[in-house]
């Protein structure tokens, strides 16, 4: 275990993790950056929106619906469901966010991504001792990736290469791959993560509901599983 | 406004407010217990459906190479390596 770090090493160690992902996070933003000019976003309009948002899909997806004829407020409701995944996510982080002044909570809860967000979980699944400044660290990182590959892709348009040709339209779910080991903790994860991906499989296969919903009811089923599972093993003291 | 500034403005601060709830949410669940554990497990199961969600938009290539990078990452647990292991896999099945 590590001794107590200092806030700014456990910022920069978190940053230094989170490099493999950033390559993914690169491979999205070139994609957003060659689709905005299709919507009427200039330049401008691309930096604009990745240095608010800060979220790859749901720019995506708001921008397809921008470009298939949609008003703003469809495209806007189109991300903000896409994004509804964030506030599981934030609404784990109270040990990193208690307590802090406001504008840390802001900043921490802003800065969450899908990406730093597991590295963290992940680090802290394996017994490490980071919390804020790491997940700080991690997200900063990703943030500068993603400032300049959405910013790229929209001023070297003609110039970059089709990622599939690459593979690396694939980098996303490798990192997935990579970022779901770390959140490991044991044989009881085995069927929670089953019945989120069994929920995920008959909601988009069987259903067809919409992937973003598909998804989020993937994870509270799998987390609802393991909150009921150990009612029985708990002590009856009224 | 055009509906390029409306679409900005508008996710920019949808997104903020989603990521501020949950944590203000989050605060609100007891610290032991059923909800206490299901939190707990969150991270785990969300990420779960979403790699599933991932392999469910691919095919034969992307499923063997997501299989052969789940190995890397199950034997290594290194972030790196499955992602060279992933995308290697991927490009060589998919030029067979």
């Amino acid at each position: 275990m590590p001794s107590q770090m200092s806030d700014k090493s456990e910022f920069f160690m978190g940053a230094r993790e989170s490099v493999p992902l950033a390559l993914s996070v690169t491979v999205y933003g070139m994609a957003f950056g060659l689709l905005a000019p299709q919507a009427g976003f200039g330049h401008g309009d691309v930096g604009v929106m990745s240095a608010l948002v800060y979220g790859g899909s749901a720019q995506i997806v708001a921008v397809e619906r921008l470009i298939s004829g949609s008003v703003a407020m469809a495209a806007v409701i189109a991300g903000v469901a896409l994004n509804l995944r964030l506030m599981l996510m934030t609404a784990t982080l109270q040990d990193e966010l208690r307590g802090r002044p406001r504008w840390q909570i802001a900043l921490g809860v802003q800065s969450t991504t899908d990406a730093n967000w597991a590295l963290t979980k992940g680090a802290q699944a394996s017994g490490r001792a980071v919390g804020y400044w790491y997940h700080l660290g991690g997200g900063g990182a990703v943030y500068v990736a993603w400032m300049i590959s959405t910013l790229g892709g929209s001023v070297l348009a003609q110039l970059v290469p089709a990622p599939e040709r690459l593979g690396l339209d694939f980098a996303l779910t490798a990192a997935s791959i990579g970022l779901l080991r770390g959140l490991w903790k044991g044989a009881g994860d085995m069927a929670p993560w089953l019945v989120s991906g069994a929920v995920v499989v008959i909601g988009m296969s069987v259903l067809g509901v919409d992937p973003s919903l598909a998804m989020i009811a993937g994870g509270i089923g799998g987390a609802a599983l393991a909150g009921v599972r150990g009612l029985q093993q708990e002590p009856q003291n009224g | 406004m055009d509906n390029v500034t409306l679409t900005v403005l508008g996710l920019g601060l949808g997104t903020f407010a989603i990521r501020l709830t949950g944590y203000l949410l989050g605060q609100r669940v007891p610290q032991t217990g059923p909800w206490a554990r299901g939190l707990e497990a969150l991270p785990g199961c969300l990420f779960a459906a979403l790699v599933t969600y991932l392999l469910l938009q691919g095919q034969g290539p992307e499923w063997i190479a997501g299989a052969l990078a789940a190995l890397t990452a199950a034997l290594t647990r290194s972030l790196s390596l499955t992602m060279i292991v992933g995308i290697g896999v991927v490009l060589l099945v998919r030029g067979l």
